[in-house]
Protein backbone atom coordinates (compact mmCIF):
# COMPACT_ATOMS: atom_id res chain seq x y z
CA UNK A 1 0.00 0.00 0.00
CA UNK A 2 2.62 2.61 0.71
CA UNK A 3 5.15 1.39 -1.98
CA UNK A 4 2.25 1.86 -4.20
CA UNK A 5 2.02 5.31 -2.67
CA UNK A 6 5.72 6.02 -3.48
CA UNK A 7 5.78 4.84 -7.23
CA UNK A 8 2.65 6.86 -7.32
CA UNK A 9 4.82 10.30 -5.91
CA UNK A 10 7.87 9.27 -8.08
CA UNK A 11 6.14 8.66 -11.68
CA UNK A 12 4.71 11.63 -10.62
CA UNK A 13 7.83 13.59 -10.10
CA UNK A 14 9.60 11.53 -13.10
CA UNK A 15 7.24 11.96 -16.28
CA UNK A 16 7.12 14.66 -18.10
CA UNK A 17 4.36 16.63 -17.14
CA UNK A 18 -2.34 17.46 -21.47
CA UNK A 19 -4.13 16.53 -21.46
CA UNK A 20 -6.86 16.00 -18.47
CA UNK A 21 -9.88 14.88 -19.32
CA UNK A 22 -9.52 10.91 -18.38
CA UNK A 23 -11.84 8.86 -19.39
CA UNK A 24 -11.85 6.78 -15.60
CA UNK A 25 -10.62 9.36 -13.21
CA UNK A 26 -11.34 13.16 -12.25
CA UNK A 27 -8.90 15.68 -12.40
CA UNK A 28 -8.16 18.68 -9.73
CA UNK A 29 -9.09 20.82 -12.26
CA UNK A 30 -12.71 21.67 -12.43
CA UNK A 31 -16.14 23.27 -15.22
CA UNK A 32 -16.22 26.70 -15.71
CA UNK A 33 -18.91 28.71 -13.33
CA UNK A 34 -22.28 28.43 -14.95
CA UNK A 35 -21.39 25.55 -16.92
CA UNK A 36 -23.29 22.51 -17.60
CA UNK A 37 -21.90 19.19 -18.67
CA UNK A 38 -24.12 16.22 -20.27
CA UNK A 39 -22.32 13.17 -19.86
CA UNK A 40 -22.62 9.41 -20.98
CA UNK A 41 -20.75 6.61 -19.91
CA UNK A 42 -21.44 3.17 -21.14
CA UNK A 43 -19.32 0.33 -20.32
CA UNK A 44 -19.43 -3.33 -21.65
CA UNK A 45 -18.31 -6.11 -19.76
CA UNK A 46 -17.30 -9.29 -19.50
CA UNK A 47 -17.99 -11.93 -16.99
CA UNK A 48 -15.44 -13.81 -16.18
CA UNK A 49 -16.96 -17.02 -14.79
CA UNK A 50 -19.58 -16.79 -17.64
CA UNK A 51 -20.40 -15.99 -21.01
CA UNK A 52 -22.45 -13.08 -20.48
CA UNK A 53 -21.30 -9.90 -21.02
CA UNK A 54 -22.91 -6.66 -18.39
CA UNK A 55 -24.01 -3.60 -19.94
CA UNK A 56 -23.74 -0.31 -17.69
CA UNK A 57 -25.28 2.81 -18.46
CA UNK A 58 -24.52 6.08 -16.52
CA UNK A 59 -25.94 9.46 -17.99
CA UNK A 60 -24.51 12.26 -15.61
CA UNK A 61 -24.87 16.12 -15.27
CA UNK A 62 -22.40 17.88 -13.90
CA UNK A 63 -22.65 21.55 -12.68
CA UNK A 64 -19.99 24.25 -11.91
CA UNK A 65 -21.00 25.73 -9.06
CA UNK A 66 -18.26 28.16 -8.48
CA UNK A 67 -14.96 28.57 -9.81
CA UNK A 68 -13.50 25.76 -7.34
CA UNK A 69 -16.92 23.69 -6.25
CA UNK A 70 -17.97 20.87 -9.16
CA UNK A 71 -21.68 18.90 -8.79
CA UNK A 72 -22.27 16.01 -10.45
CA UNK A 73 -25.20 13.85 -10.11
CA UNK A 74 -25.69 10.31 -12.02
CA UNK A 75 -27.86 7.70 -12.70
CA UNK A 76 -27.04 3.58 -12.36
CA UNK A 77 -28.63 1.16 -15.62
CA UNK A 78 -27.21 -2.04 -16.21
CA UNK A 79 -28.36 -5.79 -17.50
CA UNK A 80 -26.41 -7.35 -14.84
CA UNK A 81 -29.30 -9.07 -13.03
CA UNK A 82 -31.10 -10.36 -16.25
CA UNK A 83 -32.95 -7.52 -17.19
CA UNK A 84 -31.89 -3.69 -18.35
CA UNK A 85 -33.06 -1.56 -15.04
CA UNK A 86 -32.48 1.02 -13.07
CA UNK A 87 -30.12 0.34 -10.21
CA UNK A 88 -29.50 3.91 -8.03
CA UNK A 89 -27.43 6.66 -8.61
CA UNK A 90 -24.69 8.81 -6.85
CA UNK A 91 -24.09 12.39 -6.35
CA UNK A 92 -20.14 13.88 -6.62
CA UNK A 93 -18.66 16.80 -5.50
CA UNK A 94 -15.13 17.75 -6.08
CA UNK A 95 -13.89 21.36 -4.72
CA UNK A 96 -10.45 22.76 -5.58
CA UNK A 97 -8.21 24.12 -2.84
CA UNK A 98 -4.70 24.52 -4.65
CA UNK A 99 -3.92 26.31 -8.01
CA UNK A 100 -0.68 27.35 -8.85
CA UNK A 101 -0.86 28.40 -12.77
CA UNK A 102 1.45 29.45 -15.43
CA UNK A 103 1.50 30.22 -18.92
CA UNK A 104 0.71 26.26 -20.40
CA UNK A 105 1.02 24.93 -17.14
CA UNK A 106 -0.25 24.51 -13.66
CA UNK A 107 -0.80 22.06 -10.46
CA UNK A 108 -3.55 21.58 -8.90
CA UNK A 109 -5.36 19.95 -5.79
CA UNK A 110 -8.91 19.16 -5.03
CA UNK A 111 -10.79 17.33 -2.68
CA UNK A 112 -13.47 15.17 -3.58
CA UNK A 113 -16.47 12.96 -2.50
CA UNK A 114 -19.52 10.57 -3.59
CA UNK A 115 -22.36 8.98 -2.27
CA UNK A 116 -23.94 6.22 -3.75
CA UNK A 117 -26.76 4.17 -3.79
CA UNK A 118 -27.43 0.80 -5.44
CA UNK A 119 -30.28 -1.73 -5.10
CA UNK A 120 -28.20 -4.77 -6.91
CA UNK A 121 -26.94 -7.55 -5.39
CA UNK A 122 -23.61 -7.59 -3.99
CA UNK A 123 -21.45 -10.08 -6.40
CA UNK A 124 -17.80 -9.02 -5.58
CA UNK A 125 -15.45 -8.70 -2.89
CA UNK A 126 -13.59 -4.94 -4.80
CA UNK A 127 -15.49 -1.72 -3.54
CA UNK A 128 -17.18 0.02 -6.63
CA UNK A 129 -19.69 2.98 -5.97
CA UNK A 130 -19.83 3.35 -9.95
CA UNK A 131 -22.75 1.72 -10.53
CA UNK A 132 -22.47 -1.34 -7.94
CA UNK A 133 -22.16 -0.66 -4.10
CA UNK A 134 -23.81 1.74 -2.27
CA UNK A 135 -21.72 4.06 0.14
CA UNK A 136 -19.26 7.00 0.75
CA UNK A 137 -16.18 7.75 -0.88
CA UNK A 138 -13.87 10.78 0.27
CA UNK A 139 -10.35 11.38 -1.60
CA UNK A 140 -7.75 13.60 -2.56
CA UNK A 141 -6.77 14.14 -6.62
CA UNK A 142 -3.26 15.95 -7.63
CA UNK A 143 -3.22 16.86 -11.41
CA UNK A 144 0.10 18.74 -13.28
CA UNK A 145 -0.28 20.37 -16.38
CA UNK A 146 2.86 20.86 -18.69
CA UNK A 147 2.20 21.69 -22.45
CA UNK A 148 1.22 18.57 -24.07
CA UNK A 149 0.73 16.26 -20.90
CA UNK A 150 -1.26 15.29 -18.00
CA UNK A 151 -0.63 13.93 -15.18
CA UNK A 152 -2.83 13.37 -12.19
CA UNK A 153 -3.03 10.93 -9.26
CA UNK A 154 -5.54 10.79 -6.40
CA UNK A 155 -6.16 8.54 -3.31
CA UNK A 156 -9.28 8.15 -1.74
CA UNK A 157 -11.18 6.25 1.03
CA UNK A 158 -14.34 4.39 0.06
CA UNK A 159 -16.79 2.76 2.79
CA UNK A 160 -19.22 0.61 1.14
CA UNK A 161 -23.03 -0.37 3.36
CA UNK A 162 -25.48 -2.86 2.72
CA UNK A 163 -27.27 -2.31 -0.88
CA UNK A 164 -30.80 -1.25 -1.65
CA UNK A 165 -33.37 -3.78 -1.74
CA UNK A 166 -32.12 -6.15 0.99
CA UNK A 167 -28.95 -6.57 -0.64
CA UNK A 168 -26.66 -7.09 2.43
CA UNK A 169 -23.18 -6.36 2.00
CA UNK A 170 -22.50 -10.14 3.19
CA UNK A 171 -18.21 -9.76 2.94
CA UNK A 172 -18.21 -8.22 6.73
CA UNK A 173 -17.99 -5.27 8.29
CA UNK A 174 -13.83 -5.23 8.24
CA UNK A 175 -14.04 -5.86 4.63
CA UNK A 176 -16.25 -3.02 3.88
CA UNK A 177 -13.15 -0.47 3.33
CA UNK A 178 -10.87 0.21 0.87
CA UNK A 179 -8.54 2.37 -0.44
CA UNK A 180 -8.04 3.33 -4.16
CA UNK A 181 -4.69 4.54 -6.12
CA UNK A 182 -5.24 5.72 -9.63
CA UNK A 183 -2.47 7.57 -11.72
CA UNK A 184 -3.60 9.16 -14.99
CA UNK A 185 -1.56 10.57 -17.90
CA UNK A 186 -2.79 12.10 -21.03
CA UNK A 187 -1.16 13.71 -23.87
CA UNK A 188 -2.11 15.68 -26.50
CA UNK A 189 -1.68 14.08 -29.97
CA UNK A 190 -3.19 16.01 -32.50
CA UNK A 191 -3.09 19.39 -33.32
CA UNK A 192 0.33 19.65 -33.50
CA UNK A 193 -0.82 23.65 -33.13
CA UNK A 194 -3.62 25.41 -32.58
CA UNK A 195 -5.25 27.65 -34.88
CA UNK A 196 -8.80 27.61 -33.80
CA UNK A 197 -11.69 25.93 -31.94
CA UNK A 198 -13.09 23.83 -34.51
CA UNK A 199 -10.08 22.09 -34.99
CA UNK A 200 -10.76 18.64 -33.50
CA UNK A 201 -8.16 17.66 -30.93
CA UNK A 202 -7.15 13.68 -30.10
CA UNK A 203 -5.62 12.70 -26.67
CA UNK A 204 -4.11 9.47 -25.60
CA UNK A 205 -4.90 8.61 -22.25
CA UNK A 206 -3.54 5.57 -19.97
CA UNK A 207 -4.62 5.14 -16.54
CA UNK A 208 -3.67 2.91 -13.69
CA UNK A 209 -6.63 1.78 -11.28
CA UNK A 210 -6.11 0.11 -8.25
CA UNK A 211 -7.90 -0.95 -4.44
CA UNK A 212 -6.46 -2.45 -1.62
CA UNK A 213 -9.10 -3.88 0.55
CA UNK A 214 -8.42 -2.52 4.53
CA UNK A 215 -9.84 -5.52 6.33
CA UNK A 216 -8.38 -8.32 4.06
CA UNK A 217 -5.46 -6.36 2.08
CA UNK A 218 -6.84 -7.78 -0.74
CA UNK A 219 -6.20 -5.28 -4.18
CA UNK A 220 -6.37 -5.21 -7.75
CA UNK A 221 -4.58 -3.19 -10.10
CA UNK A 222 -5.77 -2.21 -13.56
CA UNK A 223 -4.93 -0.50 -16.58
CA UNK A 224 -7.59 1.49 -18.73
CA UNK A 225 -6.36 3.00 -22.22
CA UNK A 226 -8.06 5.19 -24.39
CA UNK A 227 -8.33 7.77 -27.47
CA UNK A 228 -9.96 10.52 -27.23
CA UNK A 229 -11.43 12.95 -29.77
CA UNK A 230 -13.03 16.46 -28.72
CA UNK A 231 -15.30 18.29 -30.93
CA UNK A 232 -15.37 22.43 -31.60
CA UNK A 233 -14.42 22.23 -28.14
CA UNK A 234 -17.78 21.70 -26.79
CA UNK A 235 -17.99 17.89 -27.32
CA UNK A 236 -16.06 14.66 -26.46
CA UNK A 237 -15.66 10.99 -27.49
CA UNK A 238 -13.59 8.72 -25.48
CA UNK A 239 -13.29 5.19 -26.55
CA UNK A 240 -11.24 2.74 -24.54
CA UNK A 241 -10.37 -0.88 -22.51
CA UNK A 242 -10.14 -1.34 -19.31
CA UNK A 243 -7.79 -4.87 -18.25
CA UNK A 244 -7.21 -6.28 -15.63
CA UNK A 245 -3.40 -6.72 -14.54
CA UNK A 246 -3.12 -8.33 -10.85
CA UNK A 247 -5.71 -9.10 -8.66
CA UNK A 248 -6.61 -11.14 -5.29
CA UNK A 249 -10.03 -9.70 -5.06
CA UNK A 250 -12.72 -11.64 -6.18
CA UNK A 251 -14.32 -9.65 -8.77
CA UNK A 252 -17.15 -10.76 -11.22
CA UNK A 253 -16.44 -8.20 -15.31
CA UNK A 254 -13.00 -6.47 -14.39
CA UNK A 255 -12.62 -6.59 -18.17
CA UNK A 256 -14.05 -4.93 -21.01
CA UNK A 257 -14.44 -1.94 -23.53
CA UNK A 258 -15.70 1.63 -22.46
CA UNK A 259 -17.22 4.32 -24.41
CA UNK A 260 -18.30 8.14 -23.22
CA UNK A 261 -19.86 10.64 -24.60
CA UNK A 262 -19.90 14.32 -23.55
CA UNK A 263 -21.15 17.61 -24.42
CA UNK A 264 -20.87 21.28 -22.61
CA UNK A 265 -23.05 24.11 -22.74
CA UNK A 266 -20.89 27.26 -21.77
CA UNK A 267 -22.59 29.76 -19.49
CA UNK A 268 -25.81 28.11 -18.96
CA UNK A 269 -26.85 28.91 -15.83
CA UNK B 1 -16.54 76.47 -4.39
CA UNK B 2 -14.51 78.55 -7.83
CA UNK B 3 -11.53 75.96 -6.51
CA UNK B 4 -13.92 73.10 -6.22
CA UNK B 5 -15.52 74.13 -9.44
CA UNK B 6 -12.07 74.27 -11.44
CA UNK B 7 -11.19 70.70 -9.37
CA UNK B 8 -14.03 69.35 -11.15
CA UNK B 9 -13.62 70.64 -14.13
CA UNK B 10 -9.67 69.45 -14.30
CA UNK B 11 -10.99 66.07 -12.80
CA UNK B 12 -14.09 65.84 -16.17
CA UNK B 13 -11.17 66.44 -18.29
CA UNK B 14 -8.42 64.23 -17.60
CA UNK B 15 -11.08 61.98 -16.95
CA UNK B 16 -12.20 62.38 -20.96
CA UNK B 17 -8.41 62.88 -22.39
CA UNK B 18 -7.80 59.19 -22.06
CA UNK B 19 -9.85 56.28 -23.46
CA UNK B 20 -9.64 52.37 -23.25
CA UNK B 21 -9.50 50.95 -26.63
CA UNK B 22 -8.47 47.64 -26.20
CA UNK B 23 -7.96 44.96 -23.55
CA UNK B 24 -4.95 42.13 -25.01
CA UNK B 25 -5.29 38.64 -21.90
CA UNK B 26 -3.27 36.07 -21.76
CA UNK B 27 -4.65 33.33 -19.81
CA UNK B 28 -2.90 30.46 -18.41
CA UNK B 29 -2.97 27.39 -16.65
CA UNK B 30 -4.54 25.89 -19.74
CA UNK B 31 -3.72 23.93 -22.80
CA UNK B 32 -6.81 22.41 -24.17
CA UNK B 33 -9.05 24.31 -26.79
CA UNK B 34 -11.92 23.27 -24.65
CA UNK B 35 -10.30 25.27 -21.59
CA UNK B 36 -10.06 28.29 -24.10
CA UNK B 37 -13.32 28.09 -25.78
CA UNK B 38 -14.88 28.49 -21.82
CA UNK B 39 -12.80 32.04 -21.51
CA UNK B 40 -14.20 32.99 -24.03
CA UNK B 41 -17.58 32.63 -23.96
CA UNK B 42 -17.59 33.72 -20.78
CA UNK B 43 -15.34 36.70 -21.64
CA UNK B 44 -18.49 37.25 -24.01
CA UNK B 45 -20.96 37.56 -21.45
CA UNK B 46 -20.00 41.07 -20.22
CA UNK B 47 -22.79 43.16 -21.74
CA UNK B 48 -19.76 45.97 -22.29
CA UNK B 49 -17.72 43.33 -24.40
CA UNK B 50 -18.58 44.04 -28.06
CA UNK B 51 -15.99 41.30 -29.60
CA UNK B 52 -13.52 38.44 -28.46
CA UNK B 53 -10.60 37.61 -30.84
CA UNK B 54 -9.22 34.76 -29.98
CA UNK B 55 -5.33 33.52 -30.24
CA UNK B 56 -5.71 29.79 -29.33
CA UNK B 57 -1.86 29.32 -30.01
CA UNK B 58 -0.81 31.77 -27.84
CA UNK B 59 -4.01 31.61 -25.12
CA UNK B 60 -4.55 35.16 -25.83
CA UNK B 61 -7.23 37.15 -26.46
CA UNK B 62 -8.14 40.65 -28.01
CA UNK B 63 -11.23 42.18 -26.13
CA UNK B 64 -12.74 44.96 -28.31
CA UNK B 65 -15.90 47.03 -26.50
CA UNK B 66 -19.20 48.28 -27.42
CA UNK B 67 -19.16 52.09 -27.58
CA UNK B 68 -19.80 54.52 -24.34
CA UNK B 69 -19.81 51.92 -22.09
CA UNK B 70 -18.30 51.17 -18.82
CA UNK B 71 -15.49 49.16 -19.11
CA UNK B 72 -14.85 47.03 -15.86
CA UNK B 73 -11.16 45.58 -15.52
CA UNK B 74 -12.12 43.76 -12.54
CA UNK B 75 -15.26 41.59 -14.24
CA UNK B 76 -12.94 40.64 -17.28
CA UNK B 77 -10.06 39.37 -15.25
CA UNK B 78 -13.14 37.49 -12.84
CA UNK B 79 -14.01 35.83 -15.88
CA UNK B 80 -11.02 33.89 -16.36
CA UNK B 81 -10.70 33.09 -13.30
CA UNK B 82 -14.25 31.60 -13.24
CA UNK B 83 -13.58 29.73 -16.17
CA UNK B 84 -11.10 28.34 -14.16
CA UNK B 85 -7.91 29.98 -14.89
CA UNK B 86 -6.02 32.43 -14.58
CA UNK B 87 -4.77 35.87 -16.17
CA UNK B 88 -1.30 35.98 -16.92
CA UNK B 89 -0.55 39.29 -18.66
CA UNK B 90 -3.03 42.05 -19.11
CA UNK B 91 -2.79 45.17 -21.57
CA UNK B 92 -5.34 47.72 -22.06
CA UNK B 93 -4.66 50.08 -25.14
CA UNK B 94 -5.84 53.41 -23.83
CA UNK B 95 -5.94 56.34 -26.50
CA UNK B 96 -4.32 59.19 -24.75
CA UNK B 97 -4.59 63.02 -25.73
CA UNK B 98 -1.56 64.83 -24.18
CA UNK B 99 -1.99 63.45 -20.97
CA UNK B 100 0.93 64.40 -18.93
CA UNK B 101 2.51 61.94 -16.01
CA UNK B 102 4.72 62.81 -13.19
CA UNK B 103 6.38 60.05 -11.38
CA UNK B 104 4.18 57.38 -10.16
CA UNK B 105 1.52 60.26 -9.77
CA UNK B 106 -1.78 59.24 -10.14
CA UNK B 107 -3.80 60.00 -13.72
CA UNK B 108 -7.72 59.28 -13.97
CA UNK B 109 -9.26 56.89 -17.04
CA UNK B 110 -12.64 56.91 -16.75
CA UNK B 111 -13.23 55.84 -13.60
CA UNK B 112 -10.16 54.49 -12.91
CA UNK B 113 -7.33 56.03 -11.86
CA UNK B 114 -3.58 54.35 -12.52
CA UNK B 115 -0.18 54.41 -10.93
CA UNK B 116 1.96 54.56 -13.59
CA UNK B 117 5.00 52.78 -11.64
CA UNK B 118 7.99 53.30 -14.34
CA UNK B 119 6.84 56.79 -14.66
CA UNK B 120 8.89 59.36 -16.18
CA UNK B 121 7.93 63.02 -16.38
CA UNK B 122 6.02 62.95 -19.38
CA UNK B 123 3.35 63.93 -21.38
CA UNK B 124 1.29 60.55 -23.35
CA UNK B 125 -0.45 61.08 -26.82
CA UNK B 126 -2.05 58.05 -29.32
CA UNK B 127 -2.96 55.12 -28.55
CA UNK B 128 -0.43 53.68 -25.38
CA UNK B 129 -0.07 49.87 -24.42
CA UNK B 130 -0.50 50.05 -20.45
CA UNK B 131 -0.08 46.89 -18.95
CA UNK B 132 -1.81 46.40 -15.42
CA UNK B 133 0.25 44.74 -12.57
CA UNK B 134 -1.77 44.28 -9.37
CA UNK B 135 -3.36 41.27 -8.17
CA UNK B 136 -4.82 39.02 -10.46
CA UNK B 137 -3.51 40.64 -13.62
CA UNK B 138 -0.36 39.31 -13.89
CA UNK B 139 1.06 35.90 -12.41
CA UNK B 140 1.15 34.92 -9.25
CA UNK B 141 4.69 34.81 -9.17
CA UNK B 142 5.48 38.23 -10.84
CA UNK B 143 2.75 39.45 -8.14
CA UNK B 144 4.68 38.27 -5.35
CA UNK B 145 7.74 39.84 -6.51
CA UNK B 146 6.19 43.35 -6.92
CA UNK B 147 4.30 43.40 -3.91
CA UNK B 148 1.64 46.19 -4.33
CA UNK B 149 -0.72 46.46 -1.71
CA UNK B 150 -4.16 45.06 -2.52
CA UNK B 151 -6.08 48.15 -1.05
CA UNK B 152 -5.22 50.66 -3.59
CA UNK B 153 -7.15 48.08 -6.30
CA UNK B 154 -10.21 48.53 -4.04
CA UNK B 155 -10.13 52.27 -4.07
CA UNK B 156 -9.92 52.03 -7.93
CA UNK B 157 -5.90 52.36 -8.14
CA UNK B 158 -4.41 50.39 -10.44
CA UNK B 159 -0.22 49.94 -11.18
CA UNK B 160 0.52 49.99 -14.40
CA UNK B 161 3.33 50.21 -16.45
CA UNK B 162 4.19 51.20 -19.92
CA UNK B 163 4.06 48.48 -22.67
CA UNK B 164 5.15 50.25 -25.60
CA UNK B 165 3.32 51.69 -28.13
CA UNK B 166 1.58 50.45 -30.27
Amino acid sequence: MKILFVITIVLLSLSTKSQELYSQTEPASNRAIGSIGLRVDNSIMDETYTSKTNYHLIPEIMFGISKKLLVNGGLFFSNRTDVFRGEGGSLYAKYRFLSNDAVQKHFRMAGFSRISYNNSDIHQEEISLYGHNSGVEFGIVATQLLRKVAVSSSVSFLKATDNGRGNKFFYGKDKSKAVNYTLSVGKLMLPKAYRDYRQTNINLMLEVLSQVNMGSGKYFVDVAHSVQFIFNSQGRLDIGYRKELSTTLLRTAPNGAFVRLEYNFFNAF
Amino acid sequence: MKALFILFAITVSMATKAQVTKVYLQASGLTCSMCSNAINKALKTLDFVDKVDEDVKNYTFEISFKPNTQIDFDKIKNKVENAGFSVSRFVAAVQFYNVQVRGNGPVTIGNYTFSFVNGKQQFLNGVQQVRLLDKGFVSSKEYKHNAFSETTIAAGVYHVSLYGKL
